[in-house]
């Protein structure tokens, strides 16, 4: 049997992944978790956060590995991980996505960034960052980025057998869909091959910060108006939805633009921002200013729709949406 | 469901088992296929939907031979499984929450007239405001319907009470529908190892291989029997007390059987779970999932020296109060904690029961102290824990019960982050632009519509904001805005449980910036209806004058496919009574909200999570709902179908729906719109998908105004007509449909939108049809 590195006071080692809905962190959850139960004899449990979301919002997976004859009792999600893989790595933008981590757990990020650029948009005080391009590897292997996710977190998780996830990637791909199993198979071994990791030391004298439990609410009973009616309604306003794009994004070119509105028409998320302005006889007139790119999903439904070149559909780069922002102009109470 | 089997034989026991990795829903299923009961009347509801969803991915490859109904509602779920209860077959269901409480009149019938069942009650919240995750405030109204109650508190426990449940309810003695309750998500989601019987014939001679012989059923055509008679004062007290005391004697019927499973098995279930017991002095009382998690704390206790014990029943109906009682005898105090409150009853129903047990069988010295906990899944963490038993060391402490009852883990909030308006109400110049008009025909009696280029009506502001939670690509809410571009004015509108819901709404977030309500998922109808009437009631008494109403509201009540199905009386209600509102359905074909199930609007053929694909089935089996034309057939002013493929027609038509749900009645109208995530698409393609639908005569665009049908495109007439596999094809979900085994699923499929088109050709050229 194997031997686990490191638990916690009741026995556990436990991963925590950190993904938008989409990506595949709920299947690599559940992938991992068999591979330590069935496949390196371990007990071990899995489970993944639900909420009123759908793909693309944040979600998590939680795992915990103990020794064979160890009882498993909680049923509490993963607050102190000994690993966290981030799947998107933009998801620190809006979450503590390294809430709880030791000073010697190990964070997987998805990201072509390097350590120190990650240490810093983490926040993070101490503890060991691992790096793999997921996104890079997925593209060019012709597959899911959780493959490539999964490969980095075997390498992590040393009692986790990658052979025997080769097996179970066969496996389950190879009735139904015999051309993906190559592709799930080099993602998985490039993704375990390319991780680079770099330790960051807690400086003398600092701590990791404590962990805030993931159920505590911003409102309570003396502050939430009266049968959970919400009195700021429209509110969503101030989410900022733009971790939800897999990669590819739109681009507005002003000069191509007929101003149809047929983007408009089909927007699932309302994006594209508009003007009256006098149009060249001096009539008021509606002009299409640009995309708000907060609460761009990506789904390029927009693109498809033109019927001029106008919006393309591009690879997301960095500070592409900051900088080219067309932002909505609401009527705003604040 | 992909079971990964490692064959291993249990610690004890004498039947050969083996090792699965699954959790509570799974192995609800797999007791259930291994047992292959007859039928299974069934409605989706997290978290239960998958015990359902995973037999049927059984059923079609062949694993068991279950009838899976796939009933209206749970109302009708429970009378699918009433029926096939009395008809004499072993009958099986699962459900959660508002839908048990939906069905919930049907159980106290299952019971007093003795007819046994098993159903899995996946627990969680009932709820307004809408919380969907894991307490036991559903488990609470089982407990007076006359049902046997069994509790599982892991996976494990899930796959052996659903066997041992099954042996208690056919039961000589007891004749009495078992539920079988677990912790939702804590329990149903979450994934452990599972020792289950390798070989089915193992578990069918635990249970027997058929129902137990001499009882009566309604198939019997030698005896005849009369099932649920009018039955009066005189008699009706003796059948509550026969049923009474079958319920007692299942506490000795189910203590036989579990010892006979544990010899079998090696896993005991006795009555009360007992954990460190022996000399405990602060004991904590919790049920199913927590009642295990509560143990790591007992041991932390212990090795500190404080003896604290945990104790929870593995049964609650019979309640096993002697046993609590004489388990506590020596239990200085205890904390119970319940998972649902009793509201005004000083405690939830478990602290009741327990302290009337005390008072029942003489402990007048253990102390009692109730705290309400976990409502909602709110988690509860081994800090939790500590402090159940922090109240229950507190009291021994100072020799009283300082706060007999609390809630716990319970916020008061900061006021300085206390919910302030971020947007002004929108004005009602800009959505009253006056760029749509609509004025009545004279001579043809029809409305005359003029809308402007669709350029200049973005000026108008979007009813919803922004930042919605929907998943990429999503068609709902491009669909609605369309056609809310095309209303003048204020909208209040409902919403029917769904994806637009749910993903418009998570607490303490509204993308809504109008006017909104939620009721529940079947009742949207009735609800605006009251909206509706009371408006027009309030204003007629000058109520609204100080409130800055400038004209009538437009009341819309928006619902998925699903919604029109289990709603479809209260919609039919509504239409019947002709109120001022508009219906707008968008059809995704399916309940996507809850993971994918078929709807009756899924059409024939289509791959659901309940309409799987195997060697067995070829996903959904009967032809899809034409609820426009159910609408049509209420007489109602208007009706219409539309798309946002088809921009200038929708919103033309909601120009029309606007003005007759103001001044003649009610209008009902569905969008076709594209769910990518469940169609397995392409984000990208949804209005494509919509278009090849239309165009394929699957979805064809017409209206039916006072009772004439018009259809307001005819791909046909434009030479745009494509066959139905071009549009097939775009989606993974019908993707087999194109393979030989299922030419004749496609052929009839085919054949029955043929059918419709003709039909509708045949009302277009036909005012009287």
């Amino acid at each position: 049997m194997v031997q686990l590195p490191k638990v916690n006071e009741l026995g556990f080692f436990e991963i925590r992944l950190e993904s938008i809905g989409g990506l595949g962190a709920n299947l690599a959850g559940k992938m991992i978790a068999e591979a330590g139960v069935m496949g390196a004899g371990l007990n071990g449990v899995s489970f993944s956060s639900y909420g009123s979301e759908k793909k693309g919002s944040a979600v998590k997976a939680h795992i915990r590995f103990c020794d064979i004859d160890a009882r498993i009792r909680d049923t509490s999600p993963v607050e102190r991980p000994h690993v966290i893989g981030i799947f998107h790595e933009n998801l620190s933008k809006t979450t503590n996505v390294i809430s709880g981590m030791y000073e010697d757990s190990i964070v997987l990020v998805n990201s072509k960034k390097s350590t120190d650029q990650l240490k810093e948009q983490l926040k993070l005080k101490g503890g060991i960052i691992a790096v793999v391009d997921a996104t890079g590897i997925s593209m060019e292997e012709n597959n899911r980025v959780n493959m490539a996710m999964l490969g980095g977190l075997f390498r992590l998780c040393g009692f986790l057998d990658p052979e025997f996830m080769k097996g179970v990637i066969h496996k389950s791909l190879a009735k139904k869909y015999p051309g993906a199993v190559q592709p799930a198979l080099n993602t998985f071994q490039r993704g375990y091959d390319e991780v680079t990791f770099h330790t960051f030391e807690l400086e003398e004298g600092d701590r990791m910060p404590d962990y805030v439990r993931m159920d505590t609410p911003v409102l309570g009973y003396e502050t939430q108006p009266i049968g959970g009616t919400i009195t700021n309604p429209g509110n969503s306003i101030l989410k900022d939805l733009s971790i939800s794009r897999a990669g590819r994004m739109p681009h507005f070119d002003d000069d191509k633009c007929i101003h149809c509105a047929a983007c408009d028409n089909v927007c699932p998320d309302f994006c594209f921002v508009w003007e009256e302005l006098p149009d060249k006889k001096g009539r008021p007139q509606m002009f299409l200013q640009g995309i708000d790119y907060q609460y761009c999903k990506g789904c390029l439904k927009c693109v498809q729709a033109c019927p001029t070149d106008a919006l393309a559909s591009e690879l997301e780069e960095d500070g592409y949406a900051e900088g080219h922002r067309v932002a909505h102009r609401f009527n705003l109470a604040l | 469901m992909a079971i990964d089997i490692r064959k291993e034989t249990g610690p004890g026991g004498t039947v050969e088992q083996r090792i699965v990795y699954e959790s509570g829903n799974e192995m609800a299923a797999y007791a259930a296929h291994q047992i292959n009961y007859h039928v299974m009347g069934y409605f989706p509801i997290s978290p239960s939907t998958e015990v359902a969803q995973f037999l049927d991915l059984m059923k079609a490859n062949g694993e068991h031979d279950i009838v899976l109904i796939p009933a209206d509602g749970e109302h009708g779920s429970a009378g699918v499984c009433y029926g096939a209860s009395v008809a004499g077959g072993r009958v099986f269901n699962a459900t959660s929450a508002n839908g048990y409480l939906y069905m919930l009149e049907q159980m106290p019938v299952q019971s007093g007239t003795r007819f046994p069942m098993v159903m899995n009650l996946v627990c969680r919240s009932v709820s307004g405001p809408l919380d969907i995750h894991g307490d036991h405030s559903d488990l609470y109204f089982a407990l007076n319907t006359g049902w046997p109650i069994v509790l599982c508190r892991d996976p494990q426990a899930v796959y052996d009470m659903n066997i041992i449940a099954l042996r208690l309810a056919e039961d000589p003695e007891v004749r009495l529908p078992v539920l079988v309750a677990s912790d939702g998500y804590f329990t149903s989601h979450q994934k452990r190892r599972v020792m289950t019987f390798t070989n089915r014939e193992d578990v069918l001679k635990f249970v027997g291989e058929h129902p137990p012989e001499g009882f009566v059923h309604v198939l019997d055509r030698e005896n005849p029997i009369t099932v649920g008679p009018y039955m009066n004062e005189p008699d009706y007290i003796n059948n509550c007390y026969q049923q009474s005391m079958a319920m007692y004697r299942a506490e000795a019927v189910y203590d036989r059987i579990r010892k006979e499973y544990a010899e079998l098995t090696g896993r005991d279930y006795p009555i009360l779970d007992q954990y460190r017991m022996e000399d405990a002095e602060v004991a904590v009382f919790l049920l199913n999932s927590s009642a295990e998690i509560i143990k790591d704390v007992v041991d932390q206790l212990r090795s500190k020296g404080i003896k604290a014990g945990s104790i929870s029943p593995n049964i609650i109906r019979p309640f096993p109060g002697q046993a609590i009682a004489e388990a506590l005898r020596n239990v200085k105090a205890l904390t119970v904690g319940d998972r649902a409150d009793s509201f005004g009853g000083h405690g939830g129903n478990m602290v009741l029961e327990i302290k009337a047990a005390l008072q029942t069988y003489r402990n007048h010295t253990t102390m009692v102290v109730s705290r309400v906990y976990g409502l909602g899944g709110k988690d509860f963490y081994a800090e939790d824990g500590l402090k159940m038993f922090e109240y229950a060391l507190d009291a021994v402490d100072k020799g009283f019960v300082e706060k007999p009852f609390d809630y716990h883990g319970h916020t008061p909030g900061d006021p300085t982050k206390a919910p302030k308006r971020v947007l002004e109400p929108m004005k009602y110049e800009d959505l009253n632009t006056g760029l749509i008009t609509v004025t009545p025909d004279e001579e043809t009696g029809k409305l005359n519509v003029r809308v402007p280029p669709l350029r200049a009506l973005t000026k108008k502001p979007k009813r919803i904001a922004p930042g919605h939670g929907a998943c990429p690509g999503c068609g709902i809410f491009s669909g609605l805005e369309l056609f809310f571009k095309g209303i003048e004015g204020d909208i209040v509108a409902l919403f029917h449980t769904g994806c637009a819901m749910v993903v418009t709404t998570g607490y303490p977030y509204s993308a809504h910036k109008a006017t909104y309500i939620h009721n529940l998922f079947q009742n949207g109808a009735a609800t605006l209806s009251g909206v509706v009437e009371m408006f027009h009631e309030r204003k007629r008494r000058g109520e609204f004058d100080h409130l800055g109403l400038k004209d009538d509201f437009i009341f819309v009540m928006i619902t998925g496919d699903g919604g029109m199905d289990i709603g479809m009386g209260p919609a039919i209600g509504a239409a019947l009574r002709n109120h001022r509102m508009i219906i707008l359905e968008y059809d995704n074909e399916g309940y996507m909200n809850t993971g994918a199930q078929l709807s009756y609007s899924t059409p024939m053929g289509h791959r659901t999570s309940t309409s799987n694909v195997g060697k067995a089935q070829g996903g959904k089996v009967f032809h899809h709902k034409d609820t426009a034309q159910i609408m049509a057939a209420t007489n109602i002013p208007y009706v219409f179908t539309g798309s946002e493929a088809s921009p200038v027609d929708l919103v033309r038509k909601a120009a029309k729906a606007q003005w007759y749900a103001q001044k003649v009645g009610m209008v009902y109208g569905k969008i076709l719109i594209t769910c990518p995530l469940n169609w397995l698409s392409d984000d990208k393609d949804g209005a494509t998908i919509i278009d090849q639908a239309v165009d394929s005569c699957f979805f064809p665009l017409y209206e039916v105004e006072n009772g004439v049908t018009n259809i307001t495109y005819n791909p046909e007439d434009k030479g745009k007509r494509v066959p139905v596999s071009d549009w097939l094809q775009m989606m993974g979900k019908t993707r087999h449909l194109s393979k030989p085994e299922h030419a004749e699923t496609l052929r009839e499929f085919e054949g029955e939108i043929e059918r419709r088109w003709s039909r509708l050709k045949a009302k277009h050229e036909n005012p009287y049809l």
